[in-house]
C-alpha cells in the first residue's frame, strides 16, 4: 500500500516521500538477500524511542501518517552484522537493477592488525546505497575479541568520488566505534517492517560515547625492536594473571554500572607496546570520585578479591587496592575533576603524607586490551606524558611513585586525628 | 641412445658420478660379478644406501629450488604487471628463449618471465604456459628430466594444459637421459620436430600452441659425450588471439566467474578448467545433524604448494557438514597461485609475511595463523587446524562434532586429532574406535582456545629458535601430561611428497599405507569412555578379556597372532623404566609402524590391530597395566641392531618430522 500512503504523505508539507520510497525498495532489496539489517538512524531511533511503548504493543498496526521515515534527510542509518552474511557480488547487481548507485569502503582488518605481516585482508566498513536524492548508509559491524562489536571509521580513498554523497553529514564514520551486541526488535513503523535496537535510548547513549581507539600496533612493534619482549617464564606467569585480574575487575566494576579507565602503567603498556608491561607487578585502573559507589568494596571481596588498602577518603585522595591472585595487585584511584584540570591522590602509609598526580582534562575512549573492551583516555598521550614524561617510551624498572611520576605534587599530611580512616591496612 | 657408451670419466654431475660410476661398472662386469658375489652385495648394500641418499638430495634440491624460483615468480610477475595493458591490446608477441649449459631464460615482450642460471640447480626441461590472448605467465615449472620419473610428471602436466595455450620448452644442463620415448612422443605431438631426437646434453628450445602451430624450435646437438651442445637462443613471434577464443564458454554464473577468472591465469588443474564437462567447484555435502562443530573456525596452513591446496580443499569442502565461511586459508608468503585457489574456491585467504627461516618459518607462520584466527572468530572456543597436504575424511566434521564436548569438559586432554601414528592399513580396523594417547599427532587437530591463549601464545618459541612447532608442542614442559584423543582409523590423509620435512623415500616408507576412512557418517563407540576415568576402567576391562599371547614366538612373525578375527590378544615386552622404549621401537620397526619416535602410546600401553584382531602390547614393568601380565610370562625383549647396521635401517631421516 505504498502508494497510497505516498499520496497522503504528498499532500503534507515538509514531509519527503522519496526518502521513504528509498528505504522501502533498500528493504526490500536485502530482504531478497536475506541479509539482516537493523535501523541506527540516530535521528529516527530519537522519535522511534519517544513512541516506543506504543510501537512496541502494535508491532502490525498500519500507521495514519508517515511520522519517521518522511523527515527530508540525505541518509538514513543502517547497520549490518558482518557475520550474518555473506559477501556476495549478487547483491550489488540487484541493487544496480534496481537503480542504486552504490559506494563500498573498505580498509584493513583491525583484528590482524595486531599481528605481524598478515595482508591479503581488507573488510568492508560502509556501503552506501543512493538512489534519487537519498542514500542508505549501512555500517558494517564487526565482532571482537572482548565480546563486543566494532565499525570502521570512514575514509575515502585516494580516487574515490568524494561528491558521492556529503560524507561530512554522516553519523557513523567519523571515528571508529565499539559497542555492545544489541538485542534487536522487529518493529513495524511507517508501515515499514524494520529491526531496531530493543531499547532506543540507551543505543542513543552509547552511541554519543562509542568512539574506539585501536591500539597502536606499528608502534608497540617498534618498540620491541628496540626492547625486546621479556619472554620469561616469570613474564608469562606475570602477564596471565594481571590478565585474569583486569578481567574480573572488568567484570565486577560493569556489573555495578562503574566507570573505569585503564590508569597508570597498565595504560602505559597498552600505549606503549599493547600489552601488560611485565614487569609492573599490578594493575591499574582509574575510576571518576562521582562514580564512586560504596558497593565496591563488598562486590571485589566477593569475587575473591580482598581488599590491600584503602587510603583517603571520599572528599580527598580515596584509593583502594586489592589482593589478586599470586601477589599481582589491583589499584583503583579515583580522580577528582577541577576546572583545568583532573587529579588524584597518593598517601605514604608510614609518614601520612599526602601526593597529588595532575593530569590535563580528558574523556574516555574505547579500545581493547587483552581480550576486553574497555576504557582509556582519548587524549592518551597527555595522559601519558602527564604521568610518566617525555621519557615515557624508555622503559624503567625502578620506579617510585612518590618521586618518579612527572606529575607529583607534594600534597601535605594527614591530620593524625584521621589516620586510622584515610589510613587503612589489611 | 645408441652412441650412448658407459664412460665413467664423463662427470654429468660431480656429486653424482662416483655412484653411477660404480653403478655401470656393475652392470657391465657381469663375469667379473660371478666370481666376487659377496662383493656384489655389499655393492648393492651400498648403492642402496647412496641411492636413498641421493633421492633424499635431490627431492631436497627440487623442494628449495622449486621455492627459489617461485620467489622469481613474484618478482617477476611484478614486472609483467607494468607491460600487461601494452601485451593484451597487441596482436603479436616477441618472445625469446634461451637454452645452455649454465642458464636459460624466458623473454616475452623484453620481459623475463624466467631466468635461472643458478649452479647445481633448475637442471631438466623448464615449461612455460602463456595465455593465448594475454601472454600472461600461466604456468611455470621444470622437471629434472635427467632424473627418472619426471618424465611422466612432464606428461601428466602437459595433458593438463587446456588446447590453444601457449607453451615454451627450454632445457638447461641435461633433459634426456630419462626422457622417455611416451614423453618425446607427447613432445612430437605438440609439434616439435627434434624432441624424438633429443639426445645427451644436447641444446634445446621450442616455442608452439598447444594442439595447433609451431612458432619455433632450435636445437644444438652435443658434439661428444663430454661436452654440451652450443648455446641455443630462438626468437619468434606469437599472435595472440581474443580473449573470447581464449575462454571457454561455460553459463554466466557467479561460481563460473570464479571458474573463469581462475582459468584464465593459471594452468595445470586439469578438468576445473576443462570447456566440455568442467569439474565442480561447489560441492554441497550433506549437512550434518546437530553439527556441534560448524561454527568452529578452520585455519588451512598452506605454503607455495598450490596443487595441493587444491586437492585439499576439494576434500575439506567435500567433508559431510563443513561449513565454508568458517574457513580460512593461511599463506607463508606472498604467492599468487596459492591464493587464485582459495578465490577459485570462494573461500577467504591471508598471506604472510615470511619470518625466519625454515621450521622456525613454518613455526611462526603456525602462530600467526592461530593467532589470527582467534581474532576474526572471537567467539570460537576451539580452532580445527588443518595443512594444505592433507586429504580430509567424508566424515571428519562428524567425527569432532561427536567428540568435541570430551575437550570442552576434559581438562586432561590436551586436542583432539583426525591421525593416528601408528593406523596402517595393516593395524587398523574400526573405524567407531577412539583411543587417548599421550602423543600429539597433529596432522588435522582442534585446539583449545583457552590452551593457545593461555598457555601457547605467550611462549610460542621465537623466530630465532629454529625449532617445529609440533616437537615443541609435545615437548612436557607444553603437554603437561595431557592427552590426545585419536581415532583407530584416520580422518585425515597426508599425501604430501614434497615439503620441508618430506620427501618420496620417507613418504612412501611412512605415509603411504596409512588407512583414511572413506566411510560417510561412522557413529563413534563409547565416546563417554574416553574421559579420564572411564578410560581406566575401560582399558582394565579390555585387558581382562585379553588373550595372552605365545610369549615364545618371535613377535615379528605372522603367527604370533593367531589366524581369528574380532579378539582381543595382548603381549606384554619389556620396558624398564617411562622412557625405555627400547623393545617397543624393535617391534614398531618389524610391525612397519611408526617407528622414528614414539607415538601412540598411553601409560606404557599400545593399542591396534593385527589380522583384524585388537592387539594390545604393554610395557613391562614401568605400565601401570603390569599387574595384568600372568606370573608364568616373561616380558619380550628385542635387541637393536647394532650400530652399524642401525646407520643403515635409520637413513638420514630418522630426525625428521611428519609436518
Amino acid at each position: 500500500n505504498g502508494a497510497v500512503f505516498s499520496k497522503v504523505r504528498g499532500s503534507q508539507s515538509g514531509h519527503d516521500s522519496t526518502r521513504w520510497h528509498v528505504v522501502r525498495k533498500f528493504l526490500g532489496l536485502i530482504a531478497s538477500h536475506n541479509i539482516p539489517v537493523y535501523l541506527i538512524d540516530p535521528l529516527i531511533l530519537g522519535l522511534v524511542d519517544k513512541d516506543i511503548e506504543q510501537i512496541r504493543s502494535s508491532p502490525d498496526g498500519p500507521s495514519p501518517e508517515c511520522k519517521y521515515f518522511c523527515a527530508p534527510r540525505d541518509f538514513t542509518t543502517f547497520a549490518l552484522l558482518d557475520k550474518t552474511w555473506k559477501h556476495e557480488v549478487g547483491l550489488f547487481r540487484t541493487a544496480e537493477k534496481m537503480g542504486f548507485q552504490w559506494l563500498k569502503i573498505i580498509n584493513k582488518d583491525p583484528r590482524l592488525d595486531g599481528m605481524d605481516d598478515l595482508s591479503g585482508i581488507e573488510i568492508p566498513l560502509h556501503y552506501i546505497f543512493k538512489l534519487a536524492s537519498h542514500a542508505i548508509h549501512l555500517v558494517v559491524f564487526y565482532e571482537r575479541s572482548g565480546n563486543y562489536l566494532w565499525h570502521g571509521p570512514l575514509r575515502l580513498k585516494q580516487h574515490a568520488d568524494r561528491k558521492f554523497v556529503p560524507f561530512r553529514k554522516l553519523h557513523f564514520g567519523r571515528y571508529p566505534g565499539a559497542y555492545e551486541k544489541p538485542e534487536l526488535l522487529l518493529v513495524s513503523i511507517d508501515d515499514l517492517k524494520v529491526q531496531i535496537p530493543k531499547n532506543p535510548s540507551s543505543f542513543l547513549e552509547e552511541m554519543s560515547h562509542s568512539r574506539f581507539l585501536e591500539c597502536r600496533y606499528r608502534e608497540a612493534r617498534a618498540f620491541f625492536q628496540l626492547y625486546p619482549d621479556d619472554a620469561s617464564l616469570d613474564a608469562v606467569e606475570f602477564r596471565k594473571k594481571a590478565k585474569s585480574l583486569l578481567h574480573l575487575a572488568a567484570l565486577t566494576l560493569n556489573n555495578l554500572g562503574v566507570k573505569f579507565w585503564l590508569s597508570s602503567g597498565t595504560c602505559l603498556g597498552w600505549y606503549r607496546q599493547c600489552n601488560v608491561i611485565p614487569h609492573s607487578k599490578d594493575v591499574d585502573l582509574g575510576v571518576f570520585i562521582r562514580d564512586y559507589k560504596t558497593d565496591i568494596i563488598p562486590a571485589f571481596q566477593k569475587a575473591g578479591l580482598p581488599l590491600k588498602h584503602k587510603f583517603g577518603k571520599i572528599e580527598d585522595s580515596l584509593e583502594l587496592s586489592f589482593q589478586g591472585e599470586g601477589d599481582v595487585k589491583l589499584d583503583i584511584f579515583f580522580f577528582y575533576e577541577e576546572d583545568d584540570h583532573i587529579w588524584n591522590g597518593g598517601t605514604q602509609a608510614k609518614s601520612g603524607k599526602k601526593f597529588k598526580y595532575l593530569f590535563p582534562k580528558f574523556t574516555l575512549c574505547w579500545t581493547e586490551f587483552v581480550e576486553l573492551k574497555v576504557h582509556v583516555p582519548c587524549e592518551t598521550l597527555q595522559y601519558v606524558e602527564a604521568n610518566y614524561g617525555p621519557d615515557w617510551k624508555v622503559p624503567v624498572k625502578m620506579w617510585d611513585w612518590k618521586s618518579s611520576p612527572s606529575n607529583v605534587q607534594y600534597n601535605g599530611v594527614w591530620p593524625v586525628d584521621e589516620w586510622d580512616d584515610v589510613i587503612q591496612i589489611y | 641412445m645408441d652412441e650412448w657408451k658407459p664412460n665413467p670419466a664423463i662427470k654429468p654431475h660431480k656429486k653424482r658420478s662416483w655412484y653411477l660410476a660404480w653403478k655401470y661398472k656393475l652392470m657391465n662386469q657381469r663375469t667379473l660379478r660371478k666370481l666376487c658375489q659377496t662383493g656384489a652385495v655389499l655393492f648393492l648394500l651400498v648403492t642402496v644406501i647412496v641411492n636413498i641418499k641421493l633421492i633424499l638430495d635431490t627431492r631436497r634440491a627440487a623442494y628449495e629450488e622449486e621455492e627459489e624460483s617461485a620467489q622469481d615468480y613474484d618478482d617477476e610477475l611484478l614486472n609483467v604487471e607494468v607491460p600487461r595493458h601494452p601485451v593484451s591490446n597487441k596482436k603479436v608477441l616477441d618472445v625469446e628463449v634461451y637454452s645452455s649449459r649454465s642458464k636459460v631464460y624466458v623473454a616475452v615482450d623484453g620481459t623475463t618471465v624466467l631466468e635461472d642460471e643458478a649452479r647445481e640447480q633448475g637442471r631438466g626441461i623448464h615449461v612455460i604456459v602463456l595465455n593465448q590472448a594475454t601472454g600472461h605467465v600461466m604456468a611455470k615449472r621444470v622437471f629434472d628430466t635427467y632424473s627418472p620419473h619426471e618424465d611422466e610428471a612432464m606428461v601428466l602436466f602437459l595433458n593438463m594444459v587446456a588446447r590453444g595455450r601457449i607453451l615454451i620448452f627450454t632445457i638447461k644442463d641435461e633433459g634426456s637421459f630419462h626422457l622417455k620415448d611416451t614423453a618425446k612422443n607427447v613432445l612430437k605431438s605438440l609439434g616439435s620436430q627434434v624432441a624424438p631426437f633429443l639426445s645427451w646434453r644436447d641444446m634445446w628450445t621450442f616455442v608452439g600452441k598447444k594442439g595447433g602451430e609451431l612458432y619455433g624450435e632450435k636445437h644444438a646437438k652435443s658434439p661428444a659425450l663430454s661436452t654440451w651442445g652450443d648455446p641455443v637462443l630462438l626468437k619468434t613471434e606469437v599472435h595472440l588471439t581474443s580473449v573470447e577464443d581464449a575462454e571457454c564458454r561455460w553459463p554466466d554464473t557467479e561460481l563460473n566467474r570464479r571458474r573463469k577468472r581462475f582459468c584464465s591465469k593459471v594452468e595445470g588443474y586439469g578438468s576445473v578448467c576443462s570447456c566440455k564437462d568442467p569439474t565442480p567447484i561447489e560441492f554441497n555435502p550433506d549437512p550434518l545433524k546437530d553439527n556441534k562443530v560448524f561454527d568452529v573456525p578452520v585455519a588451512v596452513i598452506a605454503g607455495n604448494r598450490p596443487n595441493y591446496l587444491y586437492r585439499m580443499l576439494r576434500s575439506l569442502l567435500s567433508a559431510q557438514g563443513v561449513n565454508p565461511q568458517m574457513i580460512t586459508v593461511f599463506i607463508d608468503g606472498y604467492y599468487e597461485e596459492p591464493m587464485d585457489v582459495v578465490e577459485l574456491f570462494g573461500l577467504s585467504g591471508i598471506q604472510h609475511t615470511p619470518i625466519s627461516i625454515k621450521n622456525a618459518r613454518v613455526s611462526q607462520h603456525y602462530k600467526a595463523s592461530l593467532t589470527a584466527t582467534f581474532n576474526l572468530f572471537p567467539d570460537a572456543k576451539f580452532a580445527v587446524v588443518l595443512e594444505e597436504d592433507l586429504d580430509i575424511s567424508v566424515d571428519f566434521f562428524s567425527f569432532l562434532s561427536q567428540s568435541i564436548h570430551l575437550l570442552e569438559e576434559d581438562e586432561s586432554l590436551y586436542c583432539i586429532s583426525a591421525w593416528n601414528d601408528q593406523g596402517y592399513e595393516h593395524t587398523a580396523e574400526d573405524p567407531s574406535l577412539l583411543y587417548r594417547v599421550e602423543t600429539m599427532p597433529g596432522l588435522g587437530w582442534v585446539l583449545r582456545k583457552s590452551l593457545y591463549k593461555d598457555e601457547l601464545e605467550p611462549k610460542w618459541p621465537t623466530p630465532e629458535k629454529l625449532w617445529d612447532w609440533d616437537m615443541w608442542m609435545r615437548m612436557p614442559e607444553q603437554r603437561k601430561g595431557r592427552e590426545c584423543i585419536i581415532p583407530d582409523i584416520s580422518r585425515s590423509y597426508h599425501f604430501g611428497i614434497v615439503g620441508l620435512n618430506m620427501n618420496g623415500y620417507f613418504h612412501e616408507a611412512y605415509f603411504k599405507k596409512h588407512k583414511f576412512n572413506t566411510v560417510p557418517n561412522v557413529q563413534l563407540k563409547n565416546v563417554e569412555s574416553l574421559r579420564k576415568d572411564a578410560y581406566e576402567t575401560e582399558i582394565h576391562r579390555l585387558l581382562g578379556e585379553a588373550e595372552v599371547l605365545d610369549h615364545s614366538k618371535n613377535p615379528c612373525e605372522d603367527s604370533f597372532v593367531p589366524d581369528t578375527e574380532g579378539r582381543v590378544y595382548v603381549m606384554f615386552i619389556r620396558m624398564e623404566q617411562e622412557a625405555d622404549f627400547t623393545t617397543w621401537t624393535q617391534l614398531a620397526k618389524c610391525l612397519h609402524i611408526w617407528d622414528l619416535d614414539v607415538r601412540g602410546n598411553h601409560k606404557g600401553l599400545w593399542r591396534l590391530f593385527r589380522k583384524k584382531n585388537h592387539f594390545l602390547v604393554v610395557g613391562v614393568p614401568a605400565s601401570p597395566y603390569s599387574s595384568k601380565k600372568p606370573s608364568s610370562v616373561t616380558p619380550i625383549y628385542m635387541e637393536p641392531p647394532a650400530k652399524e647396521e642401525g646407520a643403515v635401517a635409520v637413513p638420514a631421516v630418522a630426525a625428521a618430522e611428519q609436518t
